[in-house]
């Protein structure tokens, strides 16, 4: 099914700039999509309100550029500076309420697979720390026990920076935020550990400092979560301003969370069922390489 | 008056694969690759003036952005 993508050629002339590049030099429908389309092709991203400097964004740019399918994906939101750049994206998505989104993203789910049954169809939930591990913990595990198949990121800044630097269950122990004096009296809430024991298929904790990294484990966790089951991912994207850092800190910041020993150090869980499915698609990769040279 | 990002093109190293700008710039299609002389170029409309591009390209000692005021 090539250039369903299409413009309706009456509106060609009253549309705006952006709208025309995004389907002439968008990367919709290609096969090997990934952050190296950036600076040639139009984003599926456009101007977003966040701060500058913001590494939210960054990741935001990285996770749009990475999804294998983005005209038949759909992505649940929540409440929080997410919420800010889902208009701005050009992917069908549903802003759900605080803490409800992996609720809605099953029902969507289940609701799509009856409606195109010949069509694949991903569901990406993606959240704040607050909204998943806070908020909507309820529902983010139980989708995770029934094994609803959609892939879950949560953007991990380690408090609720949206409304000024409350303590989330996400912060480290004994950090102190703006509108949390006293310093956090508990240790951060394990949820990768809690996503491998509660059912989910693939799981990765990591930051959005490496752009090929985090294109990896989106696409796997999406294809895993389209044939296998649940997966999880989280991202550590700091919140510059609630942290005390300049605009470009953001990035060093990022790495310094994932040095060996540090709580971001890439780490990754893989169930034996998607370990296969993974191993089967390296092979069918391999197989059509080989035709493709001979 | 805002502070944006500019590419001084004879410092840049584009030609020679390197994307770091593009790649780390958390502003969506704000640097973009000139694909006739192989170089990073600045959207300034949609500069935030963060300044990540010139750390990221700095620590690479390409030294080939400079943030300048408009």
């Amino acid at each position: 099914m090539a250039n369903r993508i299409q413009i309706n050629k009456e509106f060609v002339d009253i549309m705006p700039q952006d709208y025309l590049d995004l389907v002439e030099t968008g990367t919709f429908e290609s096969p090997n999509r990934g952050w190296k389309d950036f600076g040639t092709a139009t984003e599926l991203i456009a101007e977003h309100s966040l701060c500058a400097g913001c590494p939210e964004s960054i990741a935001f740019r990285h996770i749009m550029a990475s999804i294998p399918n983005p005209e038949d994906t759909v992505m649940v939101g929540s409440t929080g500076c997410t919420s800010l750049v889902f208009p701005m994206i050009a992917v069908h998505n549903i802003h759900s309420l605080f803490g409800n989104q992996n609720a809605i993203a099953t029902g969507l789910k289940r609701a799509l697979a009856v409606r195109f049954p010949d069509r694949v169809k991903d569901v990406i939930v993606l959240a704040g720390d607050g909204a998943t591990v806070d908020i909507g913990l309820d529902m983010t595990l139980q989708s995770w026990f029934r094994k609803e198949r959609f892939t879950t990121i949560c953007f991990d800044n380690e408090l609720y920076a949206n409304t000024g630097g409350q303590e989330s269950g996400l912060m480290q122990k004994g950090f102190l935020a703006k509108m949390a004096p006293v310093g956090k009296r508990f240790d951060k809430v394990r949820l990768p550990e809690i996503a491998r024991e509660s059912g989910c298929d693939y799981v990765a904790i990591m930051t959005a400092s490496k752009p090929s990294l985090v294109e990896k484990v989106i696409k796997q966790a999406v294809l895993i979560a389209r044939e296998v089951g649940p997966t999880y991912i989280q991202i550590y994207t700091p919140c510059i301003l609630e942290i005390g850092k300049q605009s470009m800190e953001g990035l060093q910041e990022m790495r310094t969370s994932e040095a060996p020993g540090e709580r971001f150090k890439f780490r990754e869980f893989i169930s034996p069922e998607a370990q296969s499915f993974l191993d089967g698609l390296a092979e069918k990769k391999k197989a059509e390489k080989i035709a493709a040279t001979t | 008056m805002y502070n944006v990002a500019e590419v001084n093109a004879e410092a840049c190293v584009a030609q020679k694969g390197c994307r770091l700008c593009i790649m780390y710039c958390p502003e969506a299609n704000c640097i973009q690759l000139d694909t006739q002389k192989m170089k990073a170029v600045i959207v300034e409309s949609r500069c935030k003036g963060c300044e990540l591009c010139v750390v990221v390209c700095d620590a690479a000692k390409h030294n080939a952005i400079t943030m300048v005021a408009r």
